[in-house]
């Protein structure tokens, strides 16, 4: 427990108010956890980025969003995993302005220049698996 | 433990392409065996003589509540209720767990969430029906408790899978009724107010998904034509979860207007999502951004040349 809230908080992504509850939530834990309003207002970001793409891409999924203890002191993890059809190809989907549908292609390379850790596994066939994680700065 | 509920109970048992192993998941959460299920057959032959004996004390129960009886109408309907009870139990003890006994226990769910009979009423009911039949199968094996234990374990079950099956329904429908409050308030017009000559105010509220960026593309061009707009002030303090995607209909919007020879200034983004969109790689000269509102209407003034 940090500041009252749950360890692990996991919520069902299927439309657009869930990325919205997802993202408040993960503000809030921010919030609690004590990073900076502008940090929030990141990891705020990346929760809604990856939440979009779940809805947008895979239909449903789920969002996880943690806190965790390190050395360097606390922290957020966010990981975003759906069954949708997944990435045929990573290296490009990271790149920006790639984008199979017709968005800004930012979603996934904005995520990982948000967060402080990310990482993304995918299968064709098998959906997507992103974890991503902010460390609180003093 | 709660992936295995939420994505294989709740979530699967609808989806056709893993209905199969839906069900044996399902079975295999509450713990249901093929001996349980072979078990209770044990009383298919005596069912419909023991549903009478349970079924009349198990409505003289509800009805001496309020709350219970005042959902039957007259002798009529709790008779029709009593044989589709006896039906019920007949299942209970000898159909197949299979997708129609699913299908079935859903739709018992349905008709009592539509008839208003509540959660509490529900499992209250259901339970004081396993509690008699336990007595009555007490009584029948009396001289075999170990097999009665058994045999009632077995139906306990199965009795949690029917309850779980029709309180999913309950869910459900008001996970649709959600739903389409929700799809009611993203079609709720967005307001185009003239602010004055040339200069149109549209303040943006709720979530902009892509149904709803679509109308207010509509809602921008039409406003622009039919007031002959020259500058508009895209007001999205009311808009929740801005991101990329909602961002890029906001692009997508103030370019077309663009097009359609009118400026656009977007008001309403806080500080910190400013920031945030920028490092995401949101460009804010697509955007043309102004602080807050009053700033807004300054720089859209300023753009008429007033």
């Amino acid at each position: 427990m940090a500041g009252g809230v749950p360890d692990i908080q996991l919520r069902r992504i299927t439309t657009d108010s869930d990325i919205v509850a997802a993202r408040k939530l993960g503000r809030n834990i921010a919030e609690s956890l004590g990073f900076s309003r502008p940090d929030q207002a990141l990891v705020a970001t990346a929760i809604s980025e990856l939440a979009r793409n779940i809805v947008n891409y895979a239909g449903k999924g789920e969002i996880q969003i943690a806190v965790i203890q390190d050395t360097k002191g606390a922290g957020i993890l966010v990981r975003a995993s759906d069954q949708g059809p997944g990435i045929k190809d990573l290296s490009k989907a990271m790149q920006d302005g790639f984008s199979t549908g017709n968005s800004l292609g930012l979603g996934l390379p904005g995520t990982k220049r948000i967060m402080d850790e990310f990482d993304i596994s995918s299968q064709p066939g098998e959906g997507v698996l992103v974890v991503a994680a902010m460390w609180c700065k003093p | 433990m709660s992936d295995v509920v939420s994505s294989s109970i709740t979530g699967n048992l609808a989806d056709t392409t893993t209905h199969a192993n839906a069900l044996a998941d399902a079975l295999a959460w509450f713990d249901i065996t093929a001996s349980d299920q072979e078990e209770r057959r044990r009383l298919s032959g005596i069912a419909e003589q023991m549903a009478g004996e349970i079924i009349e004390a198990f409505y003289d129960h509800i009805l001496s509540f309020d709350q219970a009886s005042k959902h039957f109408q007259d002798e009529e309907h709790i008779n029709r209720v009593k044989r589709a009870q006896v039906r019920y139990f007949e299942e209970f003890v000898s159909a197949d767990i299979d997708d129609a006994y699913i299908e079935n226990r859903r739709l018992i769910g349905r008709i009592h969430e539509q008839a208003g009979v509540t959660p509490t009423l529900y499992i209250g009911a259901y339970a004081f029906y396993m509690h008699r039949l336990g007595h009555v199968i007490l009584d029948k094996l009396a001289e075999k408790p170990e097999e009665a234990f058994r045999l009632m374990l077995a139906l306990l079950k199965i009795s949690h899978f029917d309850m779980s099956l029709a309180l999913e329904t309950y869910v459900e429908t008001r996970e649709e009724t959600i739903q389409n409050r929700e799809r009611e308030l993203s079609e709720l017009p967005t307001p185009v107010l003239k602010l004055r000559e040339g200069l149109l105010l549209i303040p943006v509220v709720g979530t902009l998904d892509s149904h709803r960026a679509r109308s207010l593309t509509v809602e921008l061009l039409e406003g622009i034509r039919e007031h002959r707009a020259q500058v508009v002030v895209l007001d999205i303090t009311g808009v929740a979860g801005v991101d990329s995607a909602v961002a890029n209909h906001l692009i997508q919007s103030m370019s077309a207007a663009r097009l359609m020879g009118a400026a656009s200034v977007l008001t309403g983004i806080s500080a910190e999502v400013a920031q945030a969109l920028v490092k995401i790689g949101v460009s804010g000269q697509q955007l043309n951004t102004a602080g807050d509102l009053q700033q807004g209407i300054k720089i859209a003034e300023k753009l008429i040349g007033t």
